[in-house]
């Protein structure tokens, strides 16, 4: 069966114009070119010219199809493919989606993902660094402020992890059960989901228990917190 | 029958083999006779597969039995601006069972752009007794778990450099796992990771290995820290520092002036991430010496930044933001002599107005002043022709030069016209060009200049440029050494693809997005040419369900010995002869 691609010469190639489609001057086997084409060929300069009026040119450079912002905005319909996504993602992938907001064009301009992020970090970063420096200048000084204090939080045997704002919370019991509702929510925790204990990593790496001290002292120093399930 | 081959026993012949290390050196070799390709396959220890899918990992060991170090690469390099979906491929996991068994003697594994996870480094850990370095550059997948398992299992571990990869960054302990009798690290790049590893574990790991000459640390690492790292490193010759920030406190600022003129061997320094002026001084007594310097993440401004390169006068590799401005730009054309590489990434991208004063003249200064400058990378939001011309006649031994201007198709801000005889000026004069990147206003003029021109050019890449198909057959016609295009939101649609069907199969990849490419021409040339992949990446559903008119939305080819691969997603299809059955 001959494959006839149908398209039209002179004009744009717009997948919704369905008109004038014109098979006879372009049936692309016929210029499906198995051997090289030599640049240098003194008969191409005599072909240049048919070449243009053969395939003219295109009216609109920018006939192109929309650009997708695959990484990107909140869409009803995609929400099965965001949702596999999501779960087979990264923490700092789901990050940088938020972070594509700045970004008219996919990919433009081209800088690596990487450096994307550490500008952003940069700017907000200032603040975040300041603040530690002089929290640890000043003793356990209040560096709540204006802050957010966004800690990574895992759950066993979840694959993604989320963060959370500490600031927003009070005490052990309000921050555990909103981490448990948190990661309630985008999976099916098994029965006893009740059954999870809080620890946290502090500022010297070690892993401790969540409770042992004041809310106050506790906020100062954690750094990540892991919900670990009762019973092993 | 008189065999040639036997005056010379293989031992010899191998023996003279093992001077031999470039690639395409060995390749020629095996090339030359039978038994010489007998030989060199036996005695082939470094292979490098710049497509991943390019081959299979059975056809790599059948022919190469005895490889000590892999080197891959995986998703095209458009995956870098999120061009390519999550989940495309690069998987790197089947390479490492298959090595597991076959390269029980492997030392070295490097990856570029390739899904690593866990496991792939766990099995990594287990297998290779004599292991000795992990170079992910820009590779995600795997977490700090896994990099546990390397410094816990690899004793003859010499290299970790994680540079640019994504990680599952989970806890910072992962660095306490290289036990204390473990003292062969001789490089390590943690830059790339966000959270505290112990630094009590960091300098204790730092002072008992006496060979560590290149130290990549990460953001978490504060200035007040550095001081004592460095006093334990003094053999140093590359540095990343962590965070370059702190409280201007002269006790601090001593000890790490001190600290750094202690690092006598120190060339290269990077990392600076939220530089405050007043502690750059502390690097001062080192500059004179200093060959490298990556300043793309340091935030400071014009004036610091001109004292600091002012300094530099051996430096060959300059990284800076764009704060540098042009007046930076001419300080280090005055007095950088022996730069050969300059990159200037921007530091406020999206913002609509240009936010400092970095123009096309910084860049015609140092073509200018620096008569060694051969690689390029330049963010600007302004140029012109005249500006191009100038710097391909002051540099005809460019071999890199790409350039971006903020704004697509941005014209020449003083005549208005396209770019096209500026760039076609550059493939003029630089008659060794290796790699390209336009910008700006480009018809197709400009892809004449580059196919009669460009004719060592092997990478080229184009963005937002060109009015109609003749333009691409021009580069696929006239580039002889073109090995790897990328093509996005351009005009290009089957025509040129097609008469030039053949060339792909000379090339390593053609990557073609929101171009004009339709179904039918992709379906054609995965039939008709059977070592290529032609795979069409397409998120609106299948291809098939749409007239074979429509374009597709990403487009990838490449040339493979391995046939098509299984492991696409679902937004990936394989043009090949079965594809007719397959997408109907």
């Amino acid at each position: 069966m001959e494959l006839q691609l149908g398209l039209s010469l002179s004009t744009t190639h717009n997948p919704i114009d369905g008109s004038d489609i014109n098979n006879k001057e372009f049936d692309p086997k016929e210029i499906l070119s198995l051997k090289p084409w030599s640049h240098d060929y003194g008969c191409l300069l005599d072909k240049k010219r048919s070449f243009e009026d053969a395939f003219g040119k295109l009216k609109d450079a920018s006939q192109t199809l929309p650009l997708l912002l695959w990484s990107g905005h909140p869409n009803d319909e995609d929400d099965d493919k965001r949702e596999k996504k999501r779960l087979s993602c990264r923490l700092s992938k789901i990050h940088e989606e938020v972070l594509e907001e700045d970004d008219l064009v996919v990919g433009w301009p081209p800088i690596k993902s990487w450096r994307k992020k550490m500008l952003r970090q940069r700017q907000g970063g200032d603040r975040i660094v300041k603040n530690r420096v002089a929290a640890a200048a000043d003793g356990k000084e209040n560096n709540g402020g204006s802050n957010s204090m966004y800690v990574k939080v895992k759950m066993e045997g979840v694959a993604i992890a989320r963060k959370v704002d500490l600031r927003l919370f009070h005490s052990y019991q309000t921050l555990t059960s909103s981490l448990i509702c948190m990661f309630d929510k985008s999976l099916q925790l098994e029965k006893d989901n009740a059954n999870y204990t809080l620890a946290y990593q502090d500022k010297d790496g070690d892993w401790l228990l969540a409770g042992d001290v004041p809310w106050q002292t506790f906020i100062v120093s954690v750094q990540r917190l892991e919900l670990l399930k009762n019973g092993g | 029958m008189l065999r040639m081959a036997s005056s010379f026993p293989e031992e010899v012949l191998e023996h003279v083999f093992s001077f031999i290390y470039d690639d395409k050196d060995r390749n020629a070799i095996s090339m030359v006779c039978k038994s010489w390709y007998e030989i060199e396959r036996w005695c082939r220890r470094r292979i490098f597969v710049g497509n991943c899918y390019a081959v299979s990992p059975p056809m790599v060991i059948r022919r190469f039995p005895e490889v000590r170090s892999v080197e891959l690469k995986g998703k095209p390099h458009f995956a870098d601006f999120n061009l390519v979906p999550e989940g495309w491929g690069g998987y790197v996991y089947p390479w490492i069972a298959a090595m597991a068994t076959a390269y029980p003697w492997l030392e070295e594994i490097r990856l570029k752009r390739m899904v690593v996870t866990d496991e792939a480094l766990e099995l990594i850990a287990k297998s290779f007794k004599n292991f000795k370095v992990l170079v992910l550059s820009s590779c995600e997948g795997f977490s700090t778990d896994g990099l546990a398992a390397i410094a816990a299992n690899c004793r003859n571990l010499k290299e970790l450099d994680l540079r640019e990869s994504e990680v599952d960054d989970l806890s910072g302990h992962w660095l306490s796992h290289f036990p204390d009798s473990y003292t062969s690290l001789v490089s390590l790049n943690i830059s790339c990771l966000g959270s505290e590893v112990s630094f009590s574990a960091l300098e204790r790991l730092v002072g008992r290995c006496p060979n560590l000459r290149t130290l990549r640390l990460n953001r978490a690492v504060p200035l007040d820290r550095l001081a004592n790292i460095l006093c334990r490193a003094p053999q140093l010759v590359e540095l990343g520092t962590g965070t370059y920030s702190a409280e201007l406190q002269p006790d601090v600022f001593s000890s790490l002036a001190g600290a750094f003129s202690g690092c006598k061997e120190l060339r290269s320094l990077s990392g600076f991430w939220d530089a405050v002026p007043g502690y750059l001084p502390a690097i001062y007594p080192i500059c004179p010496s200093l060959t490298s310097l990556n300043l793309s993440y340091a935030t400071i401004q014009s004036t610091d930044l001109t004292k600091l390169v002012s300094q530099c006068q051996s430096l060959q590799r300059l990284w800076v933001l764009d704060y540098i401005e042009d007046i930076g730009l001419e300080a280090l054309a005055a007095f950088c002599k022996d730069l050969r590489e300059l990159r200037v990434f921007p530091s406020e991208p999206f913002a609509q107005e240009p936010n400092v004063s970095l123009t096309e003249q910084g860049l015609v200064s140092v073509s200018e002043g620096c008569p060694k400058l051969h690689s390029v990378l330049y963010f600007c939001r302004q140029m012109t022709n005249d500006a191009l011309a100038t710097i391909a006649r002051n540099r005809p031994n460019m071999t890199r030069f790409r350039l971006c201007i903020i704004e697509p198709r941005a014209p020449d801000y003083i005549t208005l016209q396209p770019l096209d005889d500026g760039f076609g000026a550059i493939v003029e004069h630089c008659k060794d060009l290796q790699r390209l990147s336009m910008a700006g206003l480009l018809t197709d003029r400009v892809f004449e200049h580059i196919g009669n021109h460009a004719k060592k050019l092997e990478m080229l890449s184009v963005a937002f440029a060109g009015d109609s198909d003749l333009g691409l057959h021009h580069v696929l016609s006239g580039c002889e050494n073109l090995r790897k295009l990328e093509i996005r939101d351009c005009p290009f649609g089957d025509k040129a693809l097609l008469v030039n069907a053949a060339k792909l199969e000379t090339m390593r990849s053609l990557w073609m997005s929101s171009c004009s490419v339709s179904f039918g021409a992709c379906k054609l040339l995965g039939q008709k040419i059977p070592r290529l992949n032609v795979e069409v990446m397409d998120e609106r559903g299948p291809p098939g369900s749409r007239p074979e008119s429509c374009p597709v939305e990403k487009l990838y080819i490449y040339r493979t010995v391995a046939g098509p691969r299984f492991d696409m997603p679902g937004f990936v299809w394989t043009m090949d002869e079965d594809s007719a059955l397959r997408l109907s």
